[in-house]
């Protein structure tokens, strides 16, 4: 049987040094660097836009923008490159990676340059950016990409229901009655849609449930879980009761039918990101905040560009690139190339921020909900196995095999023997 | 009174299975015809508002696919010409000759089909990493020129074949090797078209080895290409199906040419079904 | 056997065999060691190992996913087989005769194996989707249904073995088309003039003149069965509720998504055991049993 397999796969992917890109060092006192990053089309020319624009600004210094193919071989292809000494200056990496990058002595610990060098204003990032890059008392990244969850609607639906917009101090329970009544089996028509398929896909959407509960993930050290809390069971109830009792939820298992569901004017609400704003283009669609309990809080994925140490010119150099690209005038420029929402929180003051959320209806939204970002998920190595744990958990209990209090604690339990063993 | 059909009744059974058969193509070919807009839609909708052919160009300029159907291509080849001949000779040996080992062997042969490629395709690049293959098309061909597959396949054919024809040649004068050649392969073309085909359908489909041993495009194949339309968030299915049927189009072509090496002659009487 | 004949023969043996074993030791002994040194040690694939010796398999046999993975392996595996082989076997003796369309069949039949694995989950996912599916919407016009397929715990596995079975169904059919070539006219016209029905024929004459061809397949099925994983991973990624976790996704999971490598290599040790033991086993009982002209 042919080893064919699907793309998004996190394999080892070996990269050999001399193949790829290692390319790099300083001719005649110009400084070469090189930057991986996974970015298509739109999103791909825009960064090479801004790589011109930077070297033409930037004589002492040249920078090479490199396409790594899909992002989600990102760490191998990085882990390994560093193997074999070809790793590049900066690298564009999954904000769930730091912990696991930063145990490489290659990543360079950014805490000592920012303390050094206040230009980087790095508290103007948002929180949840700053949260993700922050391994133990290591930074090890700068803020590439932020975005978060919020309740994205079709208008026509709810008119065709009679019900009023979501609006921003909505409950769980005015959200759960609203999808009820946008729920019609006849019309095969769902009042929400959650992804089911057990990945982190599943986990992080009742983690914002669980922190508007006012629940905790892990406890404070990382030592034992939290989540099997009676706010925990609040927020796993809540999604028991409807997919079981009021069969309001679609279950999506995985493969991304949500979005195009949504698109056929077959789902109301998703609790989803930016990033599928763009794939509804038949449906005259609303942002709002996500519906809470004793807060509003919604959950962050921030990525990061990780510095790589090459030597004290090019980590300079790379500093400096880093420190550009990130300014609230680059940054604003990216997002009004690509839609993606400004990395910093003053953006929202410059003049040209008004022209970005216009040409991305809903981005608005998003960029205040980000403030909603409050918490974030633990840094630690072995996240995935805490993700699996309460994916299971979570999965158990929106398809009715398991009750939300069980599920929890058995996973709980699992986490705990993890975090105990220290694998 | 017996049923009597202006048909065979064959086709009562192969009609309805080839409709089952054909589905991934037709929805294949159907949504390489949408526009980008008209495929985000579930349920899929499978009327088309009109054939928007430029999805074909579009998935071919999108990367180098010429490039890549030429590497898929020498690859391909490369590896249907190894396995023809090593698993030919490796195969007659098993089937006809007897020497020191050789059962052992051939289970020890199989055996390296018995582990999980997802363990050892790590040492596999640490292989042709040492022999400086890595990124070239030689990374590609080597660890597919043979395959245990083929040996046990051919073996099997090759004891089916009458054993006096052989002896005879032998009497005749004619060496081991010549038997092979002259008597055995000619015979046996059903099962070496049969090899010629599934050796060229996996390594065309192969898409994890090349994944993880090749990084440039010069050396990437199709499979490869056809990765680059899925995104990290979104994936671009009209231009991913039409560069998929691109992509079959190559083994339609050398399965429906090597057919007849596999089929009833029209000689034959066909009483066997 | 002594001799020159007999030392000649050995020595053309080992000629003939040794290209290719020349290629498959390279290329898949060494592999295997190195896998099995692996399974010894405690490997994230990422940083410097450490040794454990034997703790990954003492691990393992108290670990019941594993022990749960094994268990649906088999049902998967004895499934798979005999559907896929003996649903081959008779769509090949079908197109075996000069029908109209033939050709067309033949192709059609091919097409699902020529298929990427990618584009045949894509398709699988949208005719089994429980709401808005294909099948469920055909099922119901039948009073049956709808089904969740590879959403239910209880119905995924058999679904995979759906989607499996009508994706490899054309290899082993061509298998066999290019045996059926192999069945002397002669045999079976004397058989039709000796006024055997065409059961007798085909149970007399042509199955047995097939056997080889039948072990083949069988074995060949049986490790692959042994190591489905691509389809799982486009389609149900080993739920729900692990429902389709089967060796290989286990150890998939383990080394590249939890970073166990060491653990993932033991599995798959012991997952080529089971597969040594199958094979041998089916080869020794075909070996007695399988006609070779």
């Amino acid at each position: 049987m042919k080893r064919v397999v699907s793309l998004v796969l996190p394999l080892l992917v070996l990269l050999l040094a001399a193949a790829s890109c290692g390319g790099g060092g300083s001719s005649n006192g110009v400084v070469n660097i090189t930057v991986w990053h996974g970015y298509e089309d739109v999103e791909g020319k825009a960064i090479n836009d801004a790589a011109k624009r930077f070297n033409a600004t930037h004589p002492k210094i040249h920078v090479t923008v490199q396409n790594y193919g899909n992002a989600d071989y990102a760490l191998q292809k990085v882990l390994t490159a560093i193997r074999g000494g070809a790793e590049p200056d900066i690298a564009y990496l999954y904000g769930s990676w730091a912990a696991n990058i930063a145990r490489s002595p290659a990543a360079v610990d950014l805490a000592p340059l920012i303390q050094s060098d206040p230009s980087i204003n790095w508290n103007d990032f948002w929180p949840a950016e700053r949260q993700a890059v922050q391994v133990g008392p290591k930074i090890i990244g700068v803020p590439a990409l932020v975005d978060n969850l919020a309740l994205v609607y079709n208008k026509k639906l709810f008119d065709q229901a009679g019900i009023s917009y979501p609006s921003d101090n909505w409950t769980w329970d005015d959200f759960r009655a609203a999808a009820k009544k946008l729920t019609n089996t006849s019309t095969k028509q769902f009042g929400w849609a959650y992804v089911n398929d057990a990945s982190e896909d599943t986990v992080w959407r009742f983690d914002a449930l669980l922190w508007q509960a006012g629940g905790d993930i892990l406890n404070s050290d990382n030592t034992k879980a939290e989540f099997n809390s009676p706010a925990g069971v609040k927020a796993a109830t809540l999604l028991q009761q409807m997919a079981t009792v009021d069969h309001s939820v679609y279950l999506d298992s995985g493969n991304g039918n949500y979005a195009n569901l949504f698109n056929s004017g077959k789902i109301a609400m998703l609790f989803t990101g930016p990033w599928d704003l763009s794939s509804f283009t038949d449906v005259n669609y609303g942002v709002q905040i996500l519906p809470g309990d004793l807060n509003h809080q919604t959950i962050s994925g921030p990525d990061q560009w990780v510095m790589f140490d090459k030597g004290s010119a090019r980590k300079q150099a790379a500093w400096t690139f880093l420190k550009w690209f990130t300014s609230p005038q680059q940054s604003l420029q990216w997002s009004l190339a690509t839609g993606d929402l400004p990395i910093r929180q003053s953006t929202t003051q410059l003049p040209q921020y008004a022209t970005y959320t216009k040409k991305y209806p809903g981005a608005a939204t998003f960029v205040l909900n980000e403030a909603n970002a409050a918490k974030a998920r633990p840094v630690i190595a072995n996240y995935n196995e805490v993700s699996q744990a309460m994916g299971q958990a979570i999965q158990a209990v929106l398809l009715g095999k398991a009750q939300p209090q069980q599920a929890l604690d058995q996973a709980a339990q699992k986490v705990d023997s993890v975090l105990a063993s220290g694998q | 009174m017996r049923l009597r059909l202006p048909f065979s009744p064959r086709h009562l059974v192969l009609l309805p299975l080839s409709a089952v058969m054909l589905l991934p193509l037709a929805w294949m070919l159907l949504t390489s015809i949408q526009t980008l807009d008209e495929s985000r839609h579930f349920p899929p909708q499978l009327i088309p508002s009109g054939i928007h052919w430029q999805n074909y160009p579009d998935a071919w300029n999108a990367a180098p696919f010429g490039r890549y159907f030429a590497n898929s291509l020498i690859v391909t080849l490369a590896s249907v010409v190894g396995n023809l001949v090593f698993c030919s000779l490796a195969g007659y040996a098993f089937a006809r000759l007897h020497f020191f080992g050789r059962d052992v062997l051939f289970v020890v042969l199989l055996a390296t089909l018995m582990v999980p490629f997802q363990v050892t395709m790590i040492p596999t690049f640490l292989i042709i990493k040492d022999l400086g293959l890595v990124n070239t098309l030689g990374a590609l061909i080597a660890p597919n020129l043979v395959t245990p597959f083929g040996i046990f396949l051919l073996r099997q054919f090759f004891k089916t074949i009458p054993i006096e024809l052989e002896e005879a040649a032998r009497m005749d004068g004619c060496s081991r090797l010549g038997v092979l050649l002259r008597i055995v392969v000619p015979l046996s073309t059903p099962a070496l078209a049969t090899l010629a085909i599934v050796t060229f359908l996996w390594t065309w489909n192969d898409f994890l080895w090349p994944l993880i041993v090749i990084t440039s495009p010069s050396a990437s194949t199709v499979q490869l290409g056809l990765a680059s339309f899925q995104g990290a968030h979104q994936t671009n299915w009209t231009l991913l199906m039409a560069g998929n049927v691109m992509a079959l189009a190559p083994m339609l072509i050398v399965f429906i040419v090597a057919q007849r090496y596999f089929v009833q002659s029209l000689a034959s009487t066909g009483l066997k079904g | 056997m002594i001799g020159r004949a007999a030392r000649s023969e050995h020595v053309s043996g080992w000629l003939f065999v040794l290209p290719a074993v020349a290629l498959i030791g390279l290329f898949g002994i060494v592999p295997i060691i190195w896998g099995a040194i692996l399974s010894l040690q405690e490997n994230d694939l990422l940083t410097p190992p450490t040794w454990v010796g034997l703790d990954n398999y003492r691990t393992l046999i108290h670990d019941p996913v594993f022990r749960a993975s094994i268990h649906r392996t088999i049902v998967y595996t004895l499934l798979f087989v005999p559907l896929s082989v003996g649903g081959a076997l008779a769509i090949a003796v079908l197109l075996n005769a000069r029908i109209r369309f033939s050709r067309f069949y033949r192709t059609a039949v091919f097409i699902p194996v020529a298929t990427s694995t990618v584009a045949t989950g894509i398709i699988f996912n949208w005719l089994l989707e429980p709401t808005y599916g294909v099948v469920n919407y055909l099922l119901s016009f039948v009073g049956l249904g709808p089904y969740g397929f590879f959403q239910d715990p209880d119905q995924a596995m058999y679904s995979i073995v759906a989607m499996t079975v009508w994706g490899w169904l054309g290899f082993d059919v061509i298998v066999y088309m290019a045996a059926l070539q192999g069945v002397p006219d002669e045999l079976v016209e004397a058989a039709k003039l000796d006024g055997a029905g065409r059961w007798a024929i085909f149970r007399n004459v042509v199955f047995p003149l097939l056997s080889p061809t039948t072990l083949f397949l069988i074995v060949w099925s049986t490790i692959n069965a042994l190591q489905v994983f691509d389809e799982i991973y486009v389609t149900t990624r080993g739920g729900p509720l692990q429902a389709t976790t089967v060796l290989v996704y286990y150890l998939f999971n383990q080394a590249f998504e939890l970073f166990h490598g060491g653990y993932a290599a033991a599995i798959a040790y012991v997952l080529f055991l089971i597969t040594l033991v199958f094979s041998i086993l089916q080869l020794w009982v075909g070996n007695r049993r399988v006609y070779y002209s």
